[in-house]
């Protein structure tokens, strides 16, 4: 899908998929039990290198991929950096109420974002996304009906986008033939919405009976492309326990935050 | 209808299509939950009921366990994929809201599309990822008023978008005749 924007490969594309989604559930519960600020920014800093690094599309892709994650980052976590509770106050000025603290503390969520975007960033451009749901059948033991339910799926995907400009355009045509509650509002919204599903709907089934005519069914089969674990898996899991383990001593030496809870 | 609980090919590719197509609008109502964020005050958790509408929309027009599970997850994890960002959280949270959705239908044990099944499974979708955003975003170190403010929006979201606008989503939908595909004669009957 990316091979457009790649210019290398590293092992991590041949990482099995099912390992990565492992690996990112534990990242999100240890992300979430990190509350030394020093530990997490390290940390960051480690996904962020690995996105860098590893990932290995265009640096211009990557420039603009990691300006809008620390934008997003930063606008998500500005209700606790102004309204936190804390006691050393910075500003203060109606409601707002800016803290040492509730710095400290906005700019870890922000962080544990960070971490998380990088993470998945560097994941889904080094990922083929067929191989999920092969891996998902072969290692998961997942039924087919559900893995190509999703693959036959995601081949709509233009569909459904082209239908909903196409449909924009329609309306734009007919604009002043139309009342106008059913462009904006909850109507134009309903209706955009119902025309959308139907259609959808109406696709899906045409799907179903074709790939049940032609005799899919949940029983045993063989996969155009294998997929399985072998020694990359373990160089992945290393990495991002390497990253964890390294951060927390890292932190404890260069700790750009003077405290070591954000709570 | 024939009575049927296991979940058909059919069950499942309209399940995920259905979602899909919600993932797309998930990614345009994320810019627009993003614009709504700078100010703090939680106006995006106004909106926020948006995003565990595909769970109930799809119960409606299916009704089998297992469904709302499967569909949030798979308008989440299509989310990701819209987005080019693969999102853990996300998915996790969709998996959360996903479940609080099939508790909700399991007790009224997938037969009921009145609207109160419906606003209830979106409140119960919009309390059940509150634990896990007081560990992640340090609620309990927010001031009070803050707090309230926002749980108080997220539930009237999870009740008016998720609830009573999948409703509605719903009725449009049977008066379209397309769920006649999926065997809903008699509901049709019903509101004629």
């Amino acid at each position: 899908m990316f091979e457009s924007i790649k210019r290398y490969s590293t092992f991590i594309d041949r990482t099995n998929p099912l390992t990565k989604i492992v690996a990112a559930i534990c990242l999100f519960i240890a992300v979430v039990l990190i509350h030394d600020p020093n530990h997490l920014f390290h940390l960051s800093l480690w996904m962020l290198l690995l996105f860098l690094v590893m990932s290995g599309i265009e640096l211009k892709y990557q420039a603009l991929l990691i300006a809008v994650t620390v934008l997003t980052g930063l606008v998500s976590s500005a209700y606790m950096i102004l309204y936190g509770e804390g006691d050393t106050t910075l500003f203060e000025f109606g409601l707002v109420h800016i803290t040492e603290e509730s710095i400290v503390r906005g700019l870890h969520i922000t962080m544990r974002g960070l971490t998380l975007s990088f993470f998945g960033s560097l994941i889904i451009f080094t990922t083929r996304l067929t191989d999920v749901f092969y891996s998902m059948m072969q290692q998961a033991k997942v039924k087919p009906k559900y893995a190509y339910s999703f693959m036959a799926s995601i081949r709509m995907l233009p569909v459904i986008v082209n239908e909903f400009i196409t449909l924009r355009r329609a309306r734009k045509v007919r604009r002043s033939l139309i009342s106008r509650k059913h462009i904006g509002g909850l109507r134009g919204f309903t209706s955009t919405v119902v025309i959308l599903l139907s259609q959808s709907i109406r696709r899906a089934h045409r799907l179903a009976v074709a790939m049940e005519s032609k005799g899919f069914d949940d029983g045993a089969r063989t996969y155009y492309r294998q997929t399985r674990f072998s020694g990359y898996d373990v160089c992945f899991i290393a990495l991002i326990a390497v990253g964890l383990i390294a951060s927390y001593y890292s932190g404890q030496w260069i700790t750009p935050f003077g405290t070591s809870d954000a709570r | 209808m024939k009575k049927r609980k296991a979940l058909t090919l059919t069950d499942v590719l309209v399940t995920v299509v259905v979602s899909l197509v919600f993932a797309v609008i998930y990614s345009v109502w994320g810019a627009f939950y993003t614009a709504l964020k700078p100010l703090g005050i939680h106006l995006n958790e106004l909106v926020y009921g948006m995003w565990f509408i595909a769970p109930v929309v799809v119960y409606l027009i299916i009704r089998k366990p297992g469904v709302a599970l499967i569909a949030e997850f798979a308008a989440a994890s299509a989310e990701t994929i819209v987005l080019l960002q693969f999102d853990v959280m996300l998915i996790i949270y969709g998996l959360i809201q996903g479940l609080a959705c099939e508790l909700v239908f399991a007790i009224v044990r997938y037969k009921s599309t009145a609207l109160m099944v419906a606003v209830s499974a979106g409140t119960a979708a919009a309390l059940s990822t509150l634990p896990l955003d007081w560990y992640y975003g340090y609620l309990a170190h927010l001031e009070t008023w803050n707090l309230i403010l926002m749980a108080g929006f997220r539930i009237l979201s999870g009740a008016v978008v998720a609830g009573w606008l999948a409703h509605i989503l719903y009725r449009a939908l049977l008066e379209t005749g397309v769920l006649k595909l999926l065997g809903q004669y008699k509901e049709i009957e019903k509101e004629a």
